[in-house]
């Protein structure tokens, strides 16, 4: 029981984390290597909830807000120009991290420190005891997948962006403001991104480098997601789920590697991933 | 020069060839002064900096072949740092477990290279396969350091684990002596890369970069050229990496990690990726002002080298080093494209057995069909066609005509059906291996090589039938007669040392219609090849091709809107409407059908409808 748990809330860890990646390469087509960066913003976010002695909670909006706000500069001074240089926009947004990583060095110190947690303990969950946080993070998930179903099937702007994503050139051609779509995408993206920093942060620590080792894992299972949300979820349960299997039948080093390997050798029988088409 | 199918006799026989051209002498001459540099810098320079530059030659001897697959080839890779970590290991590994001596030695060099070549071997096969997204290929070096990296982690006492393995016994030499060997090898690395770009053989790889599809339909194999070419730049950098750990007798999992991986990446770029010279000095500065600042200024070194790096990719995508070398960079390049035009001359005559011997169709379609989920594009196309038909495809659009050819030059296209080309069977293959068949396919809209001159497209087409030197650029440019026909009639003959990029829409056409011929296909596939022309261009054309059916025997299959055309040089039409082949004969049965009438009249409105 305990382990079909674990496989559930690795999922929704997985989940949270990779959903502002997704959506910023399916609305953008870039890959945001600046992901990594933007999750270290919300773990420091949420310790500078913590050093200011406000409620852990607060981490959440306070986190999503910064998040938004690097996300909108960054989009207006970096990521405009690389539109039609998609490997380069690769890189770009790899330095951006980097100098993310080393702004908050300068500002923070280099060394691990320690988020309070906005609940403590295990409860008891159909017969086993598990960490109630962990399980918190599976209705967050679940949440965070609805809200945004929600968006891009029942708002204007929502419709717009899956226009976007179908068809750019056509889009635009009937008006849509592609343009802003991509800005206030990217701008989403970051908010995502900086949020799952602040909730995976009291399961471990912060450090400058926290978001780096999520970054390939998250590359790895967007690209085998295609760009839908569902597509995101299956990706995160499987890979996610066997990850959780090797690590405690094989060995935590190649459980590490289980989603990047598995996810490459898919990618190249099935190249769409576990998306549909 | 434009006496060349006049010389199409003499070929051969009393033709006096120039010598090919290459930048030997340049090359030689910079590489001595390097060669002098590396000879006196450990008089001068103080051993800190000694110990520093060793390194930054071995650093950027791998950066080197980052520019070579990223700068030139188009290939965006974080995994030549594995590589290097494979090769420091060998020698690691095997002077810790095995002691050290000139044998060990020898084996941990030949066994690196060895592990290292395997490993590209498997990479290139994942990242290169026929359809790969450049994307995908990034991704798969991307997870071979993490992977490397991960190994090397998990190998408790074995590989050390996260501290890595140090002392070591190694060469006894003194640093003076490693400086020389790793400067030396620097130099060699470097001009001999310096060659291969500037020869017949590097155009290709940017070819490759530029548009990778119209090299595939050129008859080259985009995909074994680029694992042959990860191959080598493997067993550099593991090279490379097996004299670090010789010198500096520490080694750890970083080198071999996906952070290295991507500041070998980052230096090129700052160096300017695409120009040899830029990446090596880019580490050389990077690499040694890192190990001065890392002391004293150590986060803000990194936030510079960071912003830096997102500036020039944002702002300067070809990096600092063409910002230097355009002071007096324009003059010389202008002149490089006009002195080293090419002497343009006809090609000796194939040898045509596979047509002449055998009495094989040309093209032999069997219920050929083709849909995209439920929608039909091609519904059962029975087609044969002989040598010495010009046989022209017509219908409104949307009928399937360019989908036809896709089957005809891609084995992976159709749905079901077989087609069989000159009597081949192409199965599922893919366009490379159709062009050995004999295809030739022009596209509808001008597909040709940016950044290439004329003459270097023509040279690429040609690759196929005549391999590039690897070192040198040959002086002259064999074109078969139809080809050089096409050059003329549209005065691309005398705009050999032209950039493509800089040809009018029409210039392009005619282009890749000569780079189609210069392959010497059997069948050719021409998709509105003389859209854009003007008439008495397309006129030119038209002739050329009907001298070439008759004349030669090849089998030209076009696709033509305009019907005037199509009347006067086909000897045969076939009538496409909805998928299917709705009429089949002479130029006068179709010209007189109600059918064809009705099918054009029914449709919206068509351009050269006049019939």
């Amino acid at each position: 029981m305990a382990q079909i748990l674990d496989i559930i809330t690795t999922a929704a860890i997985l989940y949270v984390v990779c959903a502002g990646l997704l959506i910023v390469f399916g609305v953008m087509k870039i890959i945001n290597f600046a992901h990594g960066g933007f999750l270290t913003v919300g773990g420091y976010s949420a310790l500078l909830v913590t050093k200011m002695g406000w409620h852990p909670w607060w981490g959440i909006p306070v986190s999503f807000a910064i998040g938004c706000v690097c996300g909108m500069v960054i989009e207006r001074l970096v990521v405009r120009p690389l539109y039609a240089r998609p490997l380069d926009a690769i890189l770009a947004t790899w330095g951006l991290g980097i100098i993310i990583g080393q702004l908050i060095t300068l500002g923070f110190g280099r060394e691990v420190q320690f988020v309070q947690s906005p609940v403590r303990g295990a409860i008891d969950f159909a017969g086993a005891s598990y960490s109630q946080y962990r399980l918190i993070l599976v209705g967050a998930a679940i949440v965070l997948g609805l809200a945004l179903s929600a968006a891009l099937n029942g708002t204007r702007l929502g419709l717009q962006t899956r226009a976007v994503i179908m068809n750019e050139n056509l889009a635009r051609g009937l008006g849509i403001n592609s343009g802003l779509v991509r800005f206030i995408t990217f701008t989403l993206g970051a908010g995502l991104a900086s949020l799952a920093g602040a909730l995976i942060t009291p399961l471990s620590s912060v450090d400058p480098n926290l978001g780096v080792p999520w970054l390939v894992g998250a590359f790895m299972l967007v690209m085998v997601s295609g760009m839908s949300l569902v597509s995101l979820a299956i990706a995160c349960l499987v890979l996610g789920g066997a990850q959780v299997l090797v690590s405690t039948y094989g060995n935590p080093v190649l459980g590490g590697l289980t989603i990047v390997v598995l996810a490459a050798l898919l990618l190249r029988l099935r190249p769409q991933g576990f998306a549909r088409e | 020069m434009n006496d060349a199918p006049a010389a199409a006799a003499a070929v051969g026989v009393n033709a006096v060839t120039p010598r090919p051209r290459s930048d030997a002498r340049l090359v030689l001459g910079l590489a001595a002064a390097a060669l002098v540099l590396v000879a006196i810098g450990p008089y001068l320079l103080p051993d800190f900096l000694i110990n520093n530059l060793i390194r930054g030659f071995l650093y950027a001897a791998v950066a080197l072949t980052v520019d070579i697959l990223w700068g030139y080839t188009g290939i965006l890779t974080f995994g030549q740092s594995a590589f290097f970590g494979i090769g420091a290991y060998a020698a690691g590994l095997s002077f810790t477990h095995l002691g050290f001596g000139l044998g060990i030695a020898a084996f941990a060099l030949v066994g690196g290279i060895a592990v290292a070549a395997l490993v590209a071997l498997v990479i290139g096969w994942l990242a290169f396969y026929h359809g790969a997204s450049p994307l995908y290929a990034s991704v798969i070096t991307l997870v071979l350091p993490i992977i490397v990296a991960q190994i090397l982690y998990s190998g408790g006492t074995f590989t050390g684990s996260s501290s890595g393995l140090s002392g070591f016994e190694s060469f006894d030499l003194s640093l003076q002596i490693w400086f020389w060997i790793a400067g030396v090898f620097l130099v060699v690395l470097t001009s001999a890369a310096w060659l291969f770009v500037r020869s017949d053989a590097g155009r290709v790889l940017i070819a490759i970069r530029e548009n990778e599809p119209r090299c595939e339909y050129l008859g080259i194999n985009v995909s074994r050229l680029k694992i042959v070419l990860m191959v080598v730049c493997a067993i550099v950098a593991a090279v490379a990496g097996y004299a670090f750990a010789c010198v500096q007798m520490v080694i750890a999992p970083e080198y071999a990690g996906f952070v290295f991986g991507t500041e070998l990446v980052i230096w090129v770029a700052l160096g300017g990726r695409g120009t040899l010279i830029g990446p090596v000095i880019g580490t050389l500065l990077i690499d040694t002002s890192t190990a001065y600042l890392s002391g004293s200024l150590p986060f803000i070194w990194k936030l510079v080298v960071g912003l830096a790096f997102v500036i020039v990719i944002v702002a300067l995508p070809r990096g600092f080093a063409p910002l230097i070398g355009r002071v007096f960079r324009p003059r010389r390049a202008e002149a490089d494209a006009r002195g080293e035009v090419p002497m343009l001359r006809a090609s000796a005559k194939p040898a045509r057995t596979d047509r002449e011997s055998a009495q094989t169709r040309a093209l032999d379609l069997n219920a050929v069909t083709k849909h995209f989920g439920s929608l039909r594009v091609l519904d059962g196309i029975e087609l044969q066609a002989d040598h010495g038909e010009l046989l022209s495809l017509v219908g409104p659009n949307g009928a399937g005509k360019t989908t036809l050819i896709r089957c005809v030059s891609d084995g992976g296209e159709r749905s079901s059906g077989s087609v069989r080309v000159n009597g081949h069977d192409i199965e599922r293959r893919a366009p490379y291996q159709c062009v050995a068949y004999g295809v030739g396919r022009k596209f509808q809209n001008a597909n040709t090589f940016d950044a290439l001159s004329v003459a270097q497209s023509l040279r690429i087409a040609r690759s196929r039938l005549q391999r590039p030197s690897l070192w040198s650029r040959a002086a002259t440019l064999a074109l078969p007669e139809g080809a050089l026909k096409v050059m003329q009639a549209t005065g691309l003959d005398r705009m050999l040392g032209v950039e493509v990029r800089h040809l009018a829409h029409g210039q392009k056409q005619a282009l890749e219609l000569a780079m189609v011929l210069a392959m010497e296909p059997s069948v050719v596939l021409l998709d509105e090849p003389t859209a854009g022309l003007t008439r008495p261009e397309r006129q030119l054309i038209g002739s050329v091709l009907v001298e070439l059916t008759q004349q030669q025997r090849l089998c030209i299959v076009l696709v033509e809107h305009d019907l005037d055309f199509v009347r006067e040089i086909s000897s045969r039409v076939v009538v496409l409407h909805q998928g299917r082949i709705v009429l089949d004969g002479t130029v006068a049965q179709v010209v007189e059908s109600e059918l064809v009438r009705t099918i054009y009249s029914g449709g919206s409105a068509m351009s050269g409808a006049h019939a």
